[in-house]
């Protein structure tokens, strides 16, 4: 959500960086420690008998091959968002954010991922968690989508432009 | 008791030489190819745009790249005191226009460009009344464009920009223009003044240009003299000259002076005390920390008042910015607001501490040069004006610019 939003430039003056661009980074990368208890645990439990090749290789386990394979991908996508965030330096804005966009296969993907395979699906509070998500990522979407992204120098940058752009002769 | 070069011959102030008369006085450029760009190496000759870069490693990449080259000449002198290029322009036109020709058939140039200051009408004539006189394989590959009067305006990028796209404005270096420029091929983008003196060198070769300057340095330079001076205008020196000997040279100073500003708007400011016999070289200045830039000195009169000179060129600095970097725009606009209500109002803690601090901060933070030319201005008027910036009087109107 804080991701969608991101680009809208929401803040004021007396709102310290963190709250503008450091919670997304902060909130994104503790999901990330939470992301990998979760694949931890799955592979260390017994039960299924997952290992670890199933982290890593889509569609390889026997247990509920297609949904599992879905969490892997939506994980590696992560991954790749991760890495090229933590090398943004060195590989470039452009290639940054073509990447960063994988966000928006990883969360859906996600989401399949957590209904197919789940063993709580028809509890109460994961309905309840389930729509506060989805509801929340479509109500984010919808708005940036209404409103286009706000460039704070648009307009001085359009008369500066405006008055180097002539071509004639004096 | 200076050696002319680039003015030698009729007096500049009578208009400009025809093609005729310039080819009687000097004849034909002897070399050109490999050889021109190895003399341009051995000769030392360094940009006199500003960034004082290197010519003839910078041709030998061009040079070394596949396909074909972009010549584009630069005349823009965006430089709001400098004098010098639209002189030579106007004066001397087919010298540039020699060294214009002599760099696309070295860099195998399908296209010469003559970018030229919209603002400077008679160099504007000059340089195409010149152009008319060329001959017709000349004429062919060459067209003028014009540079929009804005200070960034001549930033090699931004020449580029305007001649791919339309808009002067600089653009992310690397890649360099010499790497990738007009129409994406490597590209050329030389001053009025660096292309003249190639074209003496292509002539007289570079033991010759050695052979002019003064303690150590190699060649002539055009300088532009401002403020309190006897004759402010353009001078033909040798390389090494004093600061002290150029502004002899100008008729003196007109009262005492207090500060020097050398290389203009993206030099620096220093005090007269230590300036006066700083050699004016663009490598002997750069061992001193400083810049020669295109080549201004400004000599600040002590009747005139430092903090709110540097307040007036921030605010200038500040309304040039282009605007694409959130650092330069803001960043430059704070500076100069508080830099303007210390020479207003009076000096403040809160704003000098923003001063020194933002000065800082803003450096390295735009895509090209610009914020950094203007905080590096400020920081050199912070430490020569500390008196003044330490205890300013609410006086800024009473003071015209």
């Amino acid at each position: 959500m804080l991701g969608v939003l991101s680009t809208m430039r929401v803040q004021s003056a007396g709102w310290p960086r963190f709250l503008t661009a450091g919670l997304h980074r902060n909130l994104a990368l503790l999901t990330l420690i939470f992301l990998a208890l979760h694949i931890v645990t799955s592979v260390v439990d017994p039960f299924t008998h997952l290992g670890w090749l199933t982290s890593v290789v889509p569609f390889s386990s026997y247990y509920r091959t297609l949904w599992l394979g879905l969490g892997t991908i939506a994980f590696e996508l992560l991954i790749a968002i991760v890495v090229t965030s933590l090398l943004r330096g060195l590989i470039g804005q452009v290639a940054w954010r073509a990447i960063h966009w994988f966000a928006y296969a990883s969360w859906p993907i996600a989401i399949a991922h957590g209904f197919g395979s789940g063993t709580d699906v028809l509890s109460a509070w994961f309905i309840v968690l389930a729509i506060l998500c989805i509801g929340g990522v479509a109500v984010a979407v919808v708005f940036r989508l209404l409103q286009p992204p706000v460039d704070p120098l648009a307009t001085a940058r359009g008369e500066f432009r405006s008055d180097v752009s002539s071509r004639q002769s004096p | 008791m200076s050696r002319l070069r680039l003015l030698a011959g009729t007096d500049p102030s009578a208009g400009s030489e025809s093609h005729a008369d310039h080819s009687r006085r000097l004849g034909a450029p002897a070399i050109a190819g490999r050889p021109l760009i190895e003399a341009l190496i051995r000769s030392g000759l360094a940009g006199r745009g500003g960034a004082s870069f290197p010519v003839g490693y910078k041709w030998r990449s061009i040079a070394g790249a596949k396909g074909p080259a972009v010549v584009i000449v630069n005349g823009a002198e965006g430089e709001p005191q400098s004098r010098k290029d639209r002189l030579l322009m106007t004066a001397r036109p087919h010298l540039i226009l020699d060294g214009a020709f002599l760099a696309a058939r070295t860099l195998r140039a399908r296209q010469v460009v003559v970018y030229v200051g919209q603002a400077h009408q008679a160099a504007w004539n000059a340089m195409a009344r010149a152009l008319a006189e060329r001959p017709e394989a000349e004429r062919r590959i060459a067209r003028m464009v014009g540079a929009p009067h804005r200070y960034v305006a001549g930033e090699s990028s931004a020449a580029v920009h305007l001649v791919n796209e339309g808009i002067a404005t600089p653009t992310t270096t690397p890649p360099h223009p010499r790497e990738r420029g007009v129409g994406a091929v490597p590209t050329l983008v030389q001053n009025v003044e660096t292309l003249a003196h190639i074209a003496l060198i292509a002539r007289y070769g570079d033991e010759w240009y050695r052979s002019a300057g003064r303690r150590g340095a190699a060649g002539t330079i055009l300088i532009t003299l401002a403020g309190g001076v006897a004759h402010p205008g353009v001078l033909e020196i040798e390389a090494g000259t004093t600061i002290g000997e150029a502004v002899a040279m100008a008729g003196g100073v007109t009262e005492p002076a207090t500060a020097l500003l050398v290389g203009g708007y993206f030099g620096a400011w220093i005090p007269v005390a230590t300036g006066w016999e700083l050699p004016l070289d663009a490598a002997a200045l750069r061992s001193q920390g400083l810049n020669l830039g295109c080549g201004i000195v400004g000599v600040l009169p002590a009747s005139r008042c430092g903090v709110c000179d540097t307040a007036r060129i921030m605010r200038y600095l500040a309304q040039e910015s282009s605007a694409q970097c959130g650092p330069c725009f803001f960043g430059l606009r704070a500076l100069s607001d508080a830099c303007s209500r210390v020479a207003e109002r009076g000096t403040n803690r809160d704003d000098m501490a923003r001063l020194k601090r933002w000065s800082v901060e803003v450096q390295g933070r735009g895509a090209c040069k610009h914020p950094d030319g203007a905080v590096i201005l400020l920081r050199s008027a912070l430490s020569t004006f500390a008196d003044g910036f330490a205890s300013h009087p609410a006086h800024w109107r009473q003071q015209p610019a």
